[in-house]
């Protein structure tokens, strides 16, 4: 379903990422490991179209995105979820509000978005907190929103960047069993992280960048 | 429907966020509207008061003392033919010395001592409007002095030339001051927009991961503006208009203008629609030229 060929990414000469070949089949979920700079996130980046590779090409579903026209773009992130790190929920809307933002941009009708974000929600345990805002909640909670964000509209792959970087073991287990739910249903899930508790939940493909460079590619069991 | 309200409600939410600036840019704008509106109002009033006072003018044909009845015809019909020619009075020699006596009574005994009647007979022309700017003028009263038995032609055409040249004046100062001080407004503006695009680009960035398409992301903004730009014509509006009643109120109070306040207009109604809808454009251009610098939508 993705496919990444001889894969190389500059930031002003700096290797980001250098001769990456990897293929992502559908319905896996891969654990992107490394330190900080490894290049996981303009891995990510790459596969939403928020950056473009200096050399190789990049399909998913068979469509190269290096092909993408600029208005097409949006039309891609329809497709992926995100999660990050911090969030980035909007404070000043509501709970319900920030899950359906996916939603409303693609003109979704109003009864789609509320049964849909209520869908969303029950999945990540939080429906009953839709009217509340994301400063009252916690830090858990506001990753679980994020989360559902992510997956309301359905998207064919979630991309998590460090998703539980700001989180306890325990929380972080709760979320790593939430990024395993969606999977089994069928959606491919990446998760880029450098913590070594969600490798220790996981037994899944494991890719290991270091420096930019895919270093090893393995099966591990948890 | 709901993404309609949506980006209403967005538009709203950046006016509000940025309450001080969004009321600064306002005020800049009216004023900014309300400086170019001075420069408008002195434009229509005087151009309303050259087409009138245009409309007042009347060109004398005075015809030579030996003119024929004949001939006197045949300059009549030739005027009364002639398209520039709106209306026409034959005002005769013994006619003349009526109205002379009539308008200058203390002065009539003068005429008397020449023993014959000076005055010459004339026909009083009134030029279709067409024909009524200075320099149809000049050609038609070149055209009239040619004719056979016109002895001269009359009309005050200093005066003409005078007004039309000053509402010329007016007009490119108008034109001037308002293409300076509409780009100050779309800065004006611009800077309002690329303020609040700077206090959400955190949102703008989030909308953009999550596939919203430029459009979408644009149009709060250009909303914004729009109505920035509109509200800060309106208020100028509202300005002139209490300014322009000051003026005529003051005017009215002092007798020596007596009169001249009843020619005094605000401008029409049309006008102040198009003056708000140039208002509701710039702004929207100022929104437009922030939204580009900023070029949101592209990561």
């Amino acid at each position: 379903m993705i496919q990444l060929f001889h894969v190389s990414k500059y930031y002003d000469r700096r290797l980001a990422l250098s001769d990456i070949t990897l293929e992502v089949e559908k319905g896996e979920f891969i654990l992107l490991m490394g330190p900080s700079g490894a290049g996981k996130s303009t891995l990510l980046k790459l596969l939403i179209g928020a950056e473009r590779p200096e050399e190789g090409q990049i399909f998913m579903q068979g469509r190269s995105l290096a092909k993408l026209r600029p208005s097409e773009i949006p039309l891609l992130r329809r497709k992926v979820g995100v999660v990050l790190q911090d969030f980035r929920l909007l404070p000043k809307k509501t709970v319900f509000d920030n899950v359906s933002l996916p939603l409303l941009v693609q003109g979704a009708a109003n009864g789609e978005i509320r049964r849909k974000v209520t869908e969303a929600l029950r999945a990540v345990g939080l429906d009953h907190k839709k009217d509340l805002f994301p400063p009252g909640l916690s830090t858990g909670e506001q990753q679980r929103i994020c989360i559902a964000r992510a997956i309301v509209n359905g998207p064919i792959v979630l991309l998590a960047d460090e998703p539980t970087g700001n989180l306890d073991p325990e929380l972080t287990s709760e979320i790593i069993e939430l990024f395993k739910s969606i999977n089994a249903r069928g959606t491919t899930v990446i998760v880029a992280t450098h913590d070594p508790n969600v490798l220790a939940q996981v037994n899944r493909r494991v890719i290991t960048l270091d420096q930019g460079k895919l270093v090893s590619h393995e099966q591990v069991s948890a | 429907m709901r993404r309609l309200l949506y980006l209403l409600r967005e538009a709203l939410a950046n006016v509000l966020t940025n309450r001080t600036t969004t009321v600064v840019a306002v005020a800049t704008t009216a004023f900014t509207f309300a400086c170019v509106g001075v420069f408008l109002l002195l434009y229509v009033n005087l151009r309303a008061m050259a087409s009138s006072l245009e409309q007042d003018i009347q060109v004398m044909v005075y015809l030579q003392d030996d003119v024929t009845g004949h001939v006197r015809n045949e300059i009549e019909q030739q005027l009364q033919a002639d398209r520039a020619v709106a209306a026409l009075t034959f005002v005769s020699k013994e006619q003349a010395l009526a109205d002379f006596q009539a308008q200058f009574p203390a002065e009539s005994h003068l005429l008397q001592g020449l023993g014959q009647n000076p005055l010459p007979a004339s026909f009083v022309v009134t030029l279709a409007a067409a024909s009524r700017s200075s320099d149809a003028m000049r050609r038609w009263a070149d055209r009239a002095q040619s004719i056979p038995g016109v002895g001269q032609v009359q009309y005050n055409q200093a005066w003409v030339e005078a007004l039309a040249s000053l509402v010329k004046y007016i007009e490119l100062a108008a034109i001037i001051v308002g293409v300076i001080l509409s780009a100050a407004s779309v800065t004006i503006i611009a800077n309002t927009i690329r303020l609040a695009l700077y206090s959400r680009r955190e949102e703008i960035e989030i909308l953009g991961m999550i596939g919203a398409s430029t459009t979408f992301i644009r149009v709060p903004y250009l909303l914004e503006g729009a109505a920035l730009g509109l509200l800060g014509s309106a208020l100028s509006l509202v300005i002139l208009k209490a300014g322009f009643e000051l003026f005529r109120h003051e005017i009215r109070s002092t007798s020596r203008f007596l009169g001249v306040e009843a020619l005094l207009t605000f401008f029409p109604l049309e006008m102040c629609i198009v003056l708000v809808l140039v208002g509701l454009f710039l702004g929207f251009s100022g929104s437009f030229l922030s939204l580009l610098r900023f070029g949101e939508g592209r990561a």
